[in-house]
């Protein structure tokens, strides 16, 4: 009768240890589908350290899990709040994303707009050039010139509708850089033209 | 009694194990995992991706039994073993660190270097196509190269090495479609057939200046040069403009290409737009034969002429023409009072192999060549 008393007791225990340690495939896969939304939302190219962190702190959870079900009596309770944690962090970054997407669209369009003012002022200053036949070579090079530019500033906008805003501002400062030096020669091509222009019929 | 003493015994000696071992996580842990997110930063898995391949599996491991230890009841968590794998695991860190420094180093060299092999290539192709017209999208490929080598440099100045190498292939890229364009143009003026034709004409037009005693004109693309015969020696030399595709033979109407061949003066325009004009026989007869054999072979647009109205004119020599040759109105008007209509006008691409055309070609072979080496 005591024998069958311990069986019973051992088994309710079995039970109890049984239960604690279901494999948690539901916290996983929701911990594993937050950190993926806020990847494919473009985590790595606005926080490129929270995305490691983030990765990081999975493959902790996962690890805890791993070593769970290699053990006769698994216990999840660690692995469960780990990936908590996870999937909160996740969807914290998720939530900061925007504003930091938003500041970075900031100042790509800022550099965009500062970019095509300078080449809209080369585009001026060409609209003042001699056309047509008999036109100087360099200021027929000069045309072309500011043709690149344009498209570079067609490049711009395409980075920016791709969201590379941070590849967008650096072309956008270095398309700035280069119209100054086309401007100042178009500025330079002119007064040769002007000073020339005595001399032609 | 006795049995009491070999419990509390038995409790001490548990106690003792348990609190004789190192109890607490290793230090070595704390600062390989810091080691990781250095190296991470740093940019160890794009410099040296299978060295930090490995790195990246022993810390793993060892944070595996880290893990497995934690995971054991307190009292039987001996840290020993896995303190030595940490120890382990940020000498090998600190060895990447190195090559990685090492590494940077050198790419942060051979981009220097490449930077101001691209920066001269640019500004000797800039320089050519200020001075030769080598089609709009040769100038445009060169602005938007500039823009991007550019932002190589940029990238560079903020230590952004792997990205700013990106930059400079497509620098390259660029610079080879203008390269690869310029030299489809030039080939010409380096192919021996074309170049004894070239030559042949020039003799005959300088024996018929000498037997006849007669005005001659000599134009020669390569130098940009008109030069004037008399009793078949050269009295004058005019630097001449010409068309947006002058360096070419032209075949049809509106192609900007200067023709080439044996022409005569046939007519004198002393109110021309451009100053005063000498309008030659384009198309002789040797044009329209080649124009015709171009449209039977389907090289030519339907509708497409072959065009005419081509001139010597005044302007001056900087200016841009559809294909005329242009000179500098003083120089016009010298040349217009001494020929007459009759007199020879040949047009020719180069005198010899070695001409500034020819040496173009060579020199941009030998920047890709050292490029190649470099």
């Amino acid at each position: 009768m005591r024998t069958m008393r311990y069986l019973a007791l051992g088994l309710i225990i079995l039970t109890f240890l049984v239960a604690c340690g279901k494999k948690p495939t539901a916290e996983i896969e929701s911990a594993q589908s937050a950190v993926n939304a806020v990847i494919s939302e473009g985590l790595g190219k606005y926080a490129p350290e929270d995305e490691k962190k983030l990765k990081d702190a999975l493959s902790a959870a996962m690890e805890e899990v791993k070593l769970q079900d290699e053990k006769t009596f698994k216990n999840y309770d660690k692995a469960k709040q780990m990936l908590a944690e996870v999937k909160k962090s996740a969807e914290e970054m998720k939530a900061s994303l925007p504003a930091k997407k938003e500041e970075a669209k900031k100042n790509a369009l800022s550099a965009q707009e500062s970019a095509k003012s300078a080449v809209n002022e080369a585009k001026s200053l060409l609209a003042k050039a001699p056309k047509g036949k008999g036109t100087a070579l360099d200021i027929e090079a000069l045309k072309a010139d500011v043709k690149g530019l344009e498209e570079s500033l067609t490049e711009v906008q395409g980075l920016i509708e791709k969201e590379e805003y941070g590849e967008a501002v650096t072309k956008a400062n270095a398309l700035k850089e280069k119209t100054s030096g086309v401007s100042s020669q178009i500025t330079q091509a002119l007064e040769k033209v002007k000073a020339e222009k005595p001399r032609k019929r | 009694m006795l049995l009491i003493v070999a419990i509390l015994s038995l409790f001490h000696l548990i106690f003792s194990i348990g609190c004789s071992n190192n109890k607490t996580v290793p230090p070595e842990a704390i600062l390989a995992q810091q080691q990781e997110a250095d190296l991470w930063r740093a940019e160890a898995p794009s410099y040296l991706p299978d060295q930090y391949a490995k790195y990246k599996e022993s810390y793993n491991q060892a944070q595996r039994n880290l893990l497995r230890i934690n995971s054991r009841f307190p009292w039987f968590r001996d840290y020993r073993a896995v303190q030595t794998e940490f120890a382990n695991l940020l000498k090998q860190g600190e060895e990447l660190n190195k090559i990685l420094n090492v590494e940077k180093e050198k790419k942060a060299q051979s981009i220097l270097d490449q930077l101001r092999e691209l920066s001269n290539r640019l500004e000797t192709l800039s320089n050519l196509t200020l001075i030769s017209h080598f089609e709009d999208i040769s100038r445009i490929n060169l602005t938007k190269a500039e823009i991007v080598l550019n932002e190589a440099k940029d990238l560079y100045k903020r230590k952004q090495f792997l990205l700013s190498e990106r930059k400079l292939w497509d620098v390259e890229t660029y610079l080879m479609e203008v390269e690869n364009k310029i030299s489809s143009i030039l080939n010409r003026y380096r192919d021996l057939n074309l170049i004894l034709k070239w030559k042949r004409w020039a003799k005959e037009t300088v024996e018929e200046s000498r037997e006849k005693d007669i005005y001659c004109v000599l134009i020669i693309k390569s130098e940009k040069r008109l030069v004037l015969y008399k009793g078949g020696k050269p009295i004058k030399h005019y630097p001449i403009g010409l068309g947006k595709r002058s360096w070419l033979n032209k075949r049809h109407a509106k192609d900007h290409a200067t023709p080439e061949g044996r022409y005569r003066i046939i007519g004198k325009n002393p109110r021309s737009k451009f100053y005063k004009a000498l309008l030659i026989n384009y198309p002789n007869e040797n044009d329209r034969r080649e124009f015709s054999n171009a449209k039977k072979k389907g090289l030519l647009e339907k509708g497409t002429t072959i065009g005419g109205l081509i001139e010597i004119h005044g302007g001056g020599h900087k200016g841009l023409t559809d294909g005329c040759i242009s000179v500098d109105n003083v120089y016009m008007e010298e040349l217009y009072s001494l020929v007459d209509i009759g007199t020879p006008v040949t047009i020719i691409g180069a005198l010899g192999e070695k001409n500034s055309l020819s040496s173009i070609l060579t020199n941009i072979q030998r920047s890709r060549g050292q490029e190649n080496t470099n």
